[in-house]
This record gives C-alpha cells, sequence and structure tokens, in this order.
C-alpha cells in the first residue's frame, strides 16, 4: 500500500499543492488526471520515493520512503516500475538493448528466459518483431508501448506510468485497460497519470472520480470485479 | 536484486562498440609503457651501454708472464662490481695496436714487441659508479704487476654526471607517459560516463544503488587493467626474447631478455601490473565523477 500525508509541492511558480492526503491500496488500478503543469509527472515522482516531497511524507508497505532507512526507499524502486512520459532514447539503442538493461535491473533473468518473455510481451503491445528495431525509429505510440513492455519484463510489484494512455493513444485503452485491471488481479499496484480518463474506463468503477488537490483519482475495479 | 557480476561488465554490455576500441588504445598504451619499463630495468638507462663500451685498463709491465697476466684477470674477474677481465698478451696488444695506427710497425724494432700485455676490465651496468671504479683501482694498483691504470682520468666524472641526467630524463619521460595515459583512461572514461549516463539514470530509477554501479564498474576497470597490463607487458616481454638473438645491438642496448626473471626487474613488472590496475580502476571512479557533476 503507498500512502501519501499532507503532501506538499512547490515550484518555480509557487506552490503546486499542499496538504494532499492519498492512499492507493494493493491490487488497485488508481488513475491521477489533472491539467498540464498541475504537477502529475511530479506527484508520481514523490509516491515512488524518487523526489522529496516539500511537505508531508509517503509511506510504503508500512515504510516511510523519505523519514526512514535509505535502503526501504530504495527496496521499493527497485519492486516498481515506471514508463516515463517523454521516453529517452536510452544511449541510442534497439529495443533488445533496452530489455537487456531492464533484465540488469531485475536480477536473475536468463537470456533464453529474456528472449521468450521479450518477444511475448512485445506481441502484447501489438509490437511482434520489434525487438531489433531502434527506438529513434518508433511512433511515439509505439515507443510508450515498448516501454510498458520493458517494465512488464522485471514483473515490478507498482507500476507507475506518466501519460501512457495518451502516448500509446486511444485505440490502446481497452486493451492497456484489461491489462492493467488483470495486473491488480495478481495483487500488483497500478498507478497512472493523465491529463484525463478515457470515457470507457469511467464505467470500469472509475465514475467520476475524487477530487484530490488540483487532481481527481479515479480507482479502477480489478478485471471482473466491474461492470 | 541484481548481481554484483552483471553491473561489473555492464559497459561492456552497453556499449561493447566503444569498449572493443578503448581497449585496443590502452592495450597500445600499455604496450608502449611495459616496453619502456623492461628496457629501462634491463639496461638501467645508460648504464649497460656505457659499462659495455667503458674498459678500465690495467696496463702490466714488460717482464709480466702469460700466466701471471692471466691470474690477475681473475683476480680482477672476482671483484663483485667487475663483470668482466679479460688478459691481452703483448702480441695481442702490438695487433690492436697496428690496426689502430697500421703505418707505425717500424716502431718494433730488433727489440722485440716494445708494447706490454694489460688487463681489460668491465664493470657490471648496476656498479658503473665512480666509486666502484676507483675501488677496483685501489684493489690492482698495489699489485706489483701492474704498471699503471687507465679508467679516463678527469673524463670519468663528467661522463657519469651526463650518464645520470640522461637517465633521470628518461624516467622523467616514463613518468610523463604514465601520467598522459592515466588522462586519456581518465577522459575515455568521463566520455564513456556521460555516454552512459541515460543507462544508468534508467537503473538508478528502477533500485539500483549508484554506489553498486560505481564500485562494481570500478571493479570491473580494475581487473580489466590488470588483465591488460599483464597482456601489454607480457607481449613486449615475449617481443625481447624474440628479438634479442637476431638484433644483437638491442642485447647491449638493453641487456639479456633472460633477466626479466630476476628478481630487481621482476618485483618492480610486478608492481607495474598492478599500479595499472589501479590507475584502471581509479580513472573509472574520477571518470564518473567529472560526468556527474558535468551540468545537465
Amino acid at each position: 500500500m503507498i500512502e501519501a500525508f499532507r503532501v506538499g509541492a512547490v515550484s518555480r511558480n509557487g506552490t503546486l499543492w499542499d496538504g494532499l492526503d492519498l492512499s492507493v491500496g494493493d491490487g488497485e488500478v488508481c488513475v491521477v488526471t489533472g491539467p498540464p503543469a498541475s504537477g502529475k509527472t511530479l506527484l508520481l515522482r514523490i509516491l515512488r520515493g524518487d523526489r522529496r516531497p516539500d511537505a508531508g511524507d509517503v509511506v510504503a508497505g508500512g515504510e516511510s520512503l523519505y523519514r526512514g532507512n535509505s535502503g526501504a526507499a530504495r527496496a521499493f524502486r527497485a519492486a516498481s516500475g515506471v514508463v516515463p512520459e517523454s521516453f529517452p532514447a536510452v544511449g541510442g539503442h534497439a529495443v533488445r538493448e533496452l530489455f537487456r538493461l531492464s533484465s540488469v535491473a531485475g536480477a536473475g533473468i536468463s537470456a533464453k528466459e529474456r528472449k521468450e518473455r521479450e518477444e511475448e510481451l512485445l506481441s502484447l503491445m501489438g509490437l511482434p518483431g520489434a525487438r531489433d528495431a531502434g527506438l529513434s525509429s518508433l511512433s511515439v505510440s509505439e515507443r510508450a508501448r515498448v516501454s510498458l513492455a520493458v517494465e512488464l519484463f522485471r514483473g515490478p510489484q507498482v507500476l507507475f506510468a506518466d501519460m501512457l494512455l495518451h502516448n500509446a493513444g486511444g485505440e490502446w485503452a481497452d486493451l492497456l485497460g484489461g491489462l492493467f485491471r488483470a495486473l491488480a488481479r495478481e495483487g500488483k499496484t497500478v498507478l497512472l497519470a493523465e491529463r484525463t480518463i478515457p470515457e470507457r474506463w469511467k464505467t470500469m468503477g472509475g465514475g467520476e472520480g475524487i477530487v484530490k488537490g488540483p487532481f481527481r483519482l479515479f480507482r479502477l475495479a480489478p478485471k471482473g470485479e466491474g461492470p | 536484486m541484481m548481481t554484483g557480476s552483471s553491473l561489473r561488465w555492464i559497459d561492456w554490455k552497453l556499449a561493447p562498440g566503444a569498449m572493443l576500441r578503448e581497449t585496443a588504445g590502452r592495450f597500445c598504451l600499455l604496450f608502449l609503457l611495459g616496453s619502456f619499463l623492461l628496457s629501462m630495468l634491463l639496461s638501467g638507462g645508460m648504464n649497460r651501454f656505457l659499462s659495455g663500451e667503458w674498459t678500465v685498463t690495467a696496463i702490466l709491465r714488460l717482464p709480466v708472464s702469460p700466466a701471471e697476466g692471466q691470474g690477475i684477470a681473475g683476480k680482477a674477474a672476482g671483484l663483485p662490481a667487475v663483470r668482466s677481465a679479460a688478459y691481452k698478451d703483448p702480441e695481442a696488444s702490438w695487433k690492436e695496436f697496428l690496426a689502430a695506427y697500421p703505418g707505425l710497425s717500424t716502431l718494433r724494432g730488433p727489440g722485440g714487441n716494445p708494447l706490454p700485455g694489460y688487463v681489460e676490465i668491465r664493470m657490471r651496468p648496476d656498479r658503473f659508479t665512480e666509486a666502484d671504479i676507483r675501488a677496483v683501482e685501489a684493489i690492482l694498483q698495489p699489485v706489483p704487476q701492474v704498471e699503471r691504470i687507465l679508467s679516463g682520468g678527469e673524463v670519468l666524472p663528467r661522463l657519469l654526471r651526463a650518464r645520470g641526467w640522461v637517465n633521470a630524463a628518461l624516467w622523467a619521460g616514463f613518468a610523463l607517459l604514465c601520467a598522459m595515459s592515466f588522462l586519456i583512461f581518465l577522459l575515455q572514461e568521463k566520455a564513456r560516463s556521460s555516454f552512459l549516463a541515460a543507462d544508468f539514470d534508467f537503473l538508478r530509477e528502477r533500485g539500483v544503488p549508484v554506489r553498486s554501479i560505481l564500485v562494481s564498474r570500478a571493479s570491473g576497470a580494475l581487473l580489466t587493467g590488470l588483465l591488460l597490463s599483464l597482456a601489454a607487458t607480457g607481449t613486449a616481454a615475449f617481443l625481447l626474447f624474440f628479438l634479442e638473438p637476431r638484433l644483437p645491438l638491442l642485447g647491449r642496448v638493453i641487456g639479456p631478455a633472460a633477466e626479466i626473471q630476476t628478481l630487481p626487474v621482476f618485483l618492480p613488472v610486478v608492481l607495474f601490473l598492478f599500479a595499472a590496475a589501479l590507475v584502471s580502476g581509479a580513472a573509472s571512479l574520477l571518470g564518473w565523477r567529472a560526468a556527474q557533476s558535468r551540468p545537465k
């Protein structure tokens, strides 16, 4: 479980938000929506233990990410996956090299297993045979999906994704919704930051969401429990 | 969590082409350094060449018999600072004299050969010092059969001083080459750390501790440095063994390759190998630090 207590953040232009309380349970899919420059990316970084909030604290699995021992925060990050908003073409690599890098971060993945899982995940993301493609040759949607596949490759317990739905494109919303709810059924937590939530997702239990400072928080029901 | 070994060779996994080029360049540099060091250790700079060219000559009195001459040469050869001592009888002296001054054969009159025999003494390269030469002189001078000793007179101190300067300059050249190599290693590491910064950020964001990346990469660089310096110095030693019988000048100026196995040469070479490994590891750490301190 990830809990944010009275979290505040300040940017160069002043206070972004303050006193924000938020909790995401294990096996939940949550979407945080907000207008541009409202600090969605910053919120995800704070919740991941990657950027100390200007006020408040974040607790994950009962351990403070900022006031406890640094090993707990590191272990939490190691068990997390992150799909960034703008995916850097890391070192100008090909897709397969990104998987290799991901396998370095997640120990114990053999070369054979890696290849099988790469193919499987890329096919799932509608990118069969993209292993050898250069990252710079991919579209924004393809990069976003590759980035998601790379994170799923390590089987993270918590997945943070910034503008993934937006970047992947509307036609992928249903597939991704189904995928995230399936992950939630396995006890994994998915936290997305988006400008808006797809209309169909509102019927998956998201409803109109709860207002949290400048954001709206939608909780999707795990697959099989929603409408 | 990830294993140390996969991080140790992470640069090879992420940038194999760049690593291969850098490794080839480092091998060349270490080969140069290893050859330089071996040459300096074996030759002692100018020591071996000078001690081969410079002789101390003990001129014997005219009635000295060959047996006595051989005995004096044997006595000189037994001195610790002496590499070799050879007795030349009066006939050999005369032949050498004629070879040097062909027109003076008339000097040999009815009285026979006017030249005495002599003992030619060569010093050991590491004992080619004024004190050792004077010590040899001091031991041979009182021998009744020795008329006088020629050892260079006033030229010798000047020559030894010049040799000291040349040796110092050669060692300074070696130190400069070492410093340049370190600088090149450092720049390579810095450039590679900058190039792979996004990859390392990727790992850091996924819970891989920066310290682990840093330490593992440095240990990988250290190990690579040790193996590379071993290979490069080994190649230099092999070439010396291979070329020595083919190029006699090499043996005269640098010395016999077999001496590599002696402690005074072997020990510094081993120290050099470990120093090269440490320098590689330090360059990795400092290169990372330099890359991190650059404004993003």
